[in-house]
């Protein structure tokens, strides 16, 4: 049997299904924001196989937009996790109660 | 293709280049006032940009400049032109990295103009990343303040998993119908109108505005950040963020989906009104101010989507009237708490004690944009919640939907307890209670009197004279009906 559309799809979805469960129950800033890119991948992968069964490039293109951008997005998120780190020595969402009410 | 209608985004592209080449060159005592000289070349291309009535697209449909995307342009330009102007007079806190943080504002403007022509989910992704890649940085833009890397680390964490959400929307959107462009996918929605993957997908997109814009379920973030943030970059979020997340709504419901939209009425009205009494009731407790206005912002975001909820023609005009006197409702009132609490950690409303005999000015503006926040007239705030709620009035005996009643009763209801706090904020300034501890009169540089009667001016000139500004918006929004 050769995999079709929906069993990529379905691994697209499991995979931004498993990204969401991540970010809701880690409490590590880190393991949270690699949960993200997951999801984002997650978005990539439908594109693409759409794209390859549709016998359509644009989501293709839309694939190399969303790796550039979320390539920025991760070197600013980053930084800031390791500028709160040096400011508070812990990348915990629990430490994160400065303002509160 | 025609690319001389990007010429106003290739300049402030450009403008932004120069001010972080010019950080290198220019002197330390005199990088702050880098600052007038973005504003003056905004002020420029702005007067340049009203002569020219360009329309068209460009790049194959994937920007458009029409009557909405010009309206939305300007308005942008002069909001980071006065958050220019709130910026210089902030920047003795930042310590370090002026030219930046003037420069992020200006790639930010460009985000948001790109925004307003965006008529193509792939042009929507990218410039809502822009705009929010570099809030996220503006954001925590104070490094060596715990609250400013606090709200940028939730801000970063909340705004990924909005786009994240987005992304995934428009992958799902663009793998059923296969179009990316809002008017090619205007003339095949219809059959999808029942496609689950189609609907989960439009859904997840409209999350990831949501999101920009701090309607409810998805405004957990705004307070935070609000509170957190350096005054400008609040000031800029409260404005130019929202307005780009509801330019792109508008595109997205009205001309990339509008036979699906149809059908949304309810869902809008429920949104709306649950938004309204959230951001009011909250807001009741605050004791800091900035806190105050971010629990006000997603109130007046739900004000603003009783014009989507209204689905038609008046209440897409309404939102761009009620947002131009937002604009200076609210640029008014941060550049008074940037002036007076420059000197505070707390930012509480208790700051404003004595405000009307340190400095009358100020006193008066931050009493206007409280009074046009709570929708008294004469001031822009009123006629423009007269204007939504007709809209939604004028649905309501159209369709005969009671939901409408309903949505009408629940935002009279919220301006009813906005006039709490709000009172709450002019007590502070005439009325205080306990004895200031500061009367030293407070100082105005003369661009921030300016700025000020910018605000001033603008409030009672809306609220005054409305016509011009309805005519404008009901010009700019025969664009979405295309």
């Amino acid at each position: 049997m050769t995999p079709g559309l929906e069993h990529y799809l379905v691994v697209s979805a499991l995979l931004f299904c498993l990204g969401l469960l991540g970010v809701i129950t880690r409490r590590n800033l880190l393991v949270m924001y690699m949960s993200l890119e997951l999801m984002l991948n997650a978005a990539n992968l439908a594109l693409v196989s759409f794209s390859r069964f549709n016998n359509n490039l644009n989501g293709q293109i839309l694939v190399f937009f969303i790796i550039t951008v979320a390539a920025a997005e991760v070197s600013v998120g980053l930084a800031l996790i390791v500028a709160l780190y040096r400011k508070r020595q812990t990348a915990h969402v629990e430490d994160l109660t400065t303002m509160k009410l | 293709m025609n690319a001389s209608l990007l010429n106003l985004e290739i300049w402030v592209i450009a403008l932004g280049l120069v001010l972080m080449l010019a950080d290198f060159w220019m002197p330390l005592e005199r990088k702050r006032f880098l600052g007038y000289a973005a504003a003056a070349a905004l002020a420029m291309l702005l007067v340049t940009n009203l002569g020219v009535c360009a329309t068209g697209t460009a790049f194959s449909g994937m920007f458009v400049e029409d009557g909405l995307a010009v309206f939305f342009k300007r308005f942008f330009l002069v909001a980071a032109i006065l958050v220019l102007f709130m910026s210089v007079e902030f920047s003795d806190r930042l310590t370090a990295g002026i030219s930046e943080y003037y420069s992020l504002i200006v790639f930010a403007l460009s985000g948001m103009l790109f925004a307003a022509s965006a008529n193509n989910f792939a042009m929507l992704f990218v410039s809502i990343e822009l705009i929010t890649v570099t809030f996220y940085v503006l954001t925590s833009f104070q490094r060596g303040r715990l609250v400013s890397l606090e709200a940028g680390v939730k801000y970063l964490i909340l705004g990924a998993l909005s786009s994240a959400f987005m992304v995934y929307g428009i992958a799902l959107v663009w793998g059923t119908t296969g179009k990316l462009n809002f008017n090619e996918l205007a003339s095949v929605a219809s059959q999808f109108a029942d496609n689950k993957i189609f609907l989960f997908g439009m859904v997840l997109v409209l999350a990831g505005l949501g999101f920009k814009i701090a309607a409810f379920p998805f405004q957990i973030w705004a307070p935070d950040v609000y509170q957190g943030a350096p005054t400008p970059t609040t000031a800029f979020l409260a404005v130019g963020s929202k307005a780009a997340g509801f330019v792109l709504l508008l595109r997205v419901l009205f001309t990339a989906i509008p036979s699906v939209t149809a059908h949304w009425a309810n869902p809008l009205i429920i949104i709306s009104g649950i938004t309204i009494l959230y951001g009011n009731l909250c807001a009741i407790p605050q004791q800091n101010l900035k806190r105050l206005l971010g629990y006000s912002s997603i109130a007046h975001a739900g004000y603003l989507l009783l014009g989507v909820a209204a689905l038609s023609a008046s209440g897409q005009a309404a939102i761009l009237y009620y947002l131009s006197g937002y604009l200076f409702t609210v640029l008014g009132a941060f550049t008074v708490i940037c002036l007076v609490m420059r000197h505070l950690d707390s930012e509480n409303i208790s700051a404003l004690a004595g405000l009307n005999q340190r400095s009358p000015l100020l006193a008066t503006t931050m009493t206007l944009a409280m009074v046009s926040l709570a929708g008294i007239p004469p001031l822009a705030g009123f006629f423009g919640k007269f204007l939504l709620l007709k809209a939604v009035i004028q649905q309501a005996q159209v369709t005969g939907n009671h939901g409408y009643y309903c949505l009408t009763f629940t935002a009279l209801a919220g301006v009813v307890i906005s006039l709490y706090y709000y009172g709450g904020v002019i007590r502070a300034i005439y009325w205080s209670k306990d004895a200031p501890a500061d009367l030293s009169p407070i100082m105005l540089s003369g661009p921030a009197k300016v700025a000020i009667a910018i605000c001033i001016a603008g409030m009672f000139w809306i609220g005054l004279f409305p016509n011009v500004m309805v005519n404008l918006a009901n010009e700019a929004v025969k664009a979405l009906a295309r």
